[in-house]
């Protein structure tokens, strides 16, 4: 038995240290996408919160076919979801673009973060799935899991997602040669 | 961002890779204090499925099938093995257990009508030649 399944097995009696220790390795992964997909920093923290007390409650419902950090990223996305609404409305239209989470997280990086365009051009779903792929990478099964959705619909959106982002990066390319 | 034409799926990939991990994030100590207080609160609810059924590695398939084919091997050479004490039954007579019948009854019954015209020609035959030696005067 691994060391997480018996983590969770211990949690699953009731250990809120072992739930804790089996936690602890996704909690900054976990923070780093759902303030991509929050209006401020604290909703990103009062979210990621929110669903590991979520996971823990309903550990007994985890299935060990699954990986857990799909398990966990499942209950993520759906908390982060309630941040919309009942209306549904993108993130990007609850965020305030001078306290943008992510723009204070990479305000030190040098270069530009791809991340910034993708949650311009991508839906929100989509930007997910792409985040899951390539900054988790999952795979795609595991994706479609996380977002409750096919796999066939998440392979076509994941190309969908790569050609609005490629194209992005082409015209960029073309305007920075264009202007010298 | 490079500024280079991007063609390769793979360079995007990378890229994506390495922006999120320039995601500067850290867990803060009050956040870490307030999550675990929050996780001290809960009590994890318990599963009213009862045992999810545990899923067995081959070996334990391998180990099972083996021996229950001991198992039915050792029965075997057990049954075999007490069969010679056992008393065997006599042999049966299969034509003495067979009832018989009584041929010389249906014999008689078929031969009996012709018995009886061969005395009845014989008697006539007798009788006529008796006849013929008075006739001669013998």
């Amino acid at each position: 038995m691994s060391d997480e399944l018996k983590l969770i097995a211990a949690a699953k009696a009731g250990s809120a240290d072992a739930f804790a220790d089996l936690v602890r390795a996704y909690r900054v992964r976990l923070l780093r996408f759902l303030l991509t997909r929050s209006p401020s920093y604290a909703d990103a923290e009062d979210v990621l919160q929110d669903t590991l007390v979520a996971a823990f409650r309903y550990l007994h419902s985890y299935d060990p076919r699954w990986r857990f950090s799909t398990w966990l990223y499942r209950i993520a996305i759906r908390n982060a979801a309630r941040l919309r609404g009942p209306e549904l409305v993108e993130i990007g239209d609850l965020r305030d673009e001078e306290n943008d989470p992510l723009q204070q997280c990479i305000a030190d990086s040098e270069t530009d973060n791809l991340w910034v365009n993708a949650r311009e051009l991508l839906n929100d779903e989509v930007y997910a799935a792409m985040w899951l792929r390539y900054a988790e990478d999952m795979s795609v099964n595991d994706i479609a899991k996380a977002l409750d959705r096919s796999a066939s619909w998440t392979k076509v959106n994941l190309m969908r997602g790569r050609r609005v982002l490629e194209t992005q990066l082409n015209n960029a390319a073309q305007q920075s040669e264009a202007y010298g | 961002m490079p500024l280079n034409k991007v063609k390769p799926m793979d360079k995007l990939a990378k890229q994506l890779h390495d922006d999120a991990q320039r995601i500067d994030v850290s867990v803060t100590d009050e956040l870490e204090r307030r999550i675990e207080a929050s996780l001290r609160a809960v009590t994890p609810e318990l599963d009213e499925r009862g045992p999810a059924p545990v899923s067995r590695p081959p070996l334990f398939w391998w180990a099972s099938t083996i021996t229950g084919v001991a198992a039915a091997v050792a029965v075997i050479a057990i049954v075999n093995w007490r069969t010679p004490d056992q008393p065997t039954p006599p042999p049966v007579n299969v034509v003495a257990a067979i009832p018989s019948v009584d041929l010389k009854a249906e014999t008689a019954m078929l031969t009996g009508p012709l018995q009886r015209e061969l005395d009845r020609l014989q008697s006539d035959l007798k009788k006529a030649e008796e006849q013929v030696k008075q006739e001669i005067g013998l």
